[in-house]
């Protein structure tokens, strides 16, 4: 493995040959928001949102972007900016509109990209649909599934899919009205939990314990 | 139609499109033309046979609106929501149409007669408003012509 050079944001950084920019910026201190990587998955560049500008204007996904001696890329830039904003915004006009009773609270990569972009929650208001809750999954014996919290990453159904050799979970439907499902293959699922833990947001979550607390 | 006669059906179109998972679209296609929609137990026998998950399967078949999970009546009567038609008062003509034979946008007739449901845009939107009863368009309607097109279907099969 050879050392490389590669500017990000005017910081001069090294890398090993071979990786990719967004781990080089993470492991680097430097942060890209980024929804639909997982360091132990392949990446897809489906969250639009690692977008990054290149030294000829171009924007590509940093995921997928493998570092190239002596580029010069940043992240910062206003034409970034318009491109992935809109795309956070929905995001979280989509999503429930409070992060109470979360389990993700304190983890949420959303979170951690809405504070890096400072999101005007006003603005983010004005886009929201009229408040018509999409009902919980019950998934199986071990999980539920909470629509108005997952972002359709697609982690969860790689994840699965790299463990276990096929996925059990698939997105289901389209457009508003897609989720992420299992097809009357939930008896199948061994409840490893790797899907929750490698969970962005608070979509996944380990059902509640019977007894109630007070 | 009875289970062996499915099954026979399912065999023939396997055998005629072959493995690979990028023959799932075709497979589903074929089988949709040939039942009307997806019985279960069709996507179980494709599914052994691709050789892939469930989940996968029924993720493409929720995903086109081409592919019904549940049966469909023997009239399938698409009202085209698309611009043009929308401003010429789509939204009339399913509301007539829901009253006339008694059931709402996306259902199905107990009796398996009609099923109604709305699309994007049929593609001629010179006919707007327009709708579909199995593949034949009929353009310009208004509530009253959509009403009296479906009391004479019903009262006279012919019509």
């Amino acid at each position: 493995m050879s050392k490389v050079t590669i500017n990000i944001d005017g910081k001069e950084v090294q890398a090993e040959s071979g990786q990719t920019v967004l781990d080089t910026a993470l492991a680097n201190g430097i942060y890209i928001p980024h929804l639909c990587h997982h360091p132990e998955l392949k990446p897809r560049g489906v969250c639009r949102l690692c977008l990054m500008e290149m030294a000829d204007g171009e924007l590509i996904t940093a995921c997928r972007m493998p570092v190239i001696a002596g580029m010069v890329v940043k992240t910062k830039t206003k034409k970034v900016d318009k491109a992935i904003r809109p795309t956070v915004e929905l995001l979280i006009a989509y999503h429930h509109d409070t992060c109470r009773g979360c389990p993700a609270i304190g983890k949420c990569e959303l979170q951690t990209v809405m504070s890096h972009l400072k999101i005007d929650r006003k603005r983010v208001r004005r886009l929201r649909p009229p408040p018509a809750k999409k009902p919980l999954d019950k998934m199986n014996s071990s999980f539920d599934y909470d629509p108005n919290r997952c972002v359709l990453c697609g982690v969860c159904i790689n994840t699965c899919e790299d463990i276990h050799g096929v996925s059990l979970l698939y997105y289901v439907g389209r457009g508003h009205e897609t989720k992420v499902a299992f097809y009357g293959d939930e008896k199948k699922c061994e409840s490893c939990l790797e899907c929750l833990a490698r969970c962005p947001v608070g979509g996944l979550m380990l059902k509640k314990p019977v007894e109630v607390r007070h | 139609m009875d289970a062996n006669l499915i099954d026979a059906r399912v065999e023939e179109i396997l055998s005629t499109h072959g493995k690979g998972a990028n023959k799932l679209v075709p497979i589903l296609l074929a089988a949709q033309d040939a039942f009307g929609y997806l019985p279960g137990n069709v996507i179980q026998h494709v599914g052994e046979f691709l050789a892939i998950s469930l989940g996968q399967i029924y993720s493409v078949a929720s995903f086109y609106k081409r592919f019904q999970l549940t049966p469909v009546g023997k009239r399938r009567v698409t009202v085209c929501r698309g611009t043009a038609c929308h401003i010429r008062g789509a939204p009339q003509i399913v509301n007539e149409i829901e009253q006339t034979i008694g059931i709402k946008e996306g259902e199905t007739s107990a009796d398996l007669e009609y099923t109604l449901e709305t699309v994007a845009c049929i593609g001629c939107c010179a006919l707007a408003p327009c709708l579909k009863v199995n593949e034949a368009v009929h353009g310009a309607m208004t509530p009253r012509k959509a009403g009296v097109l479906f009391t004479d279907v019903s009262g006279n099969k012919n019509a």
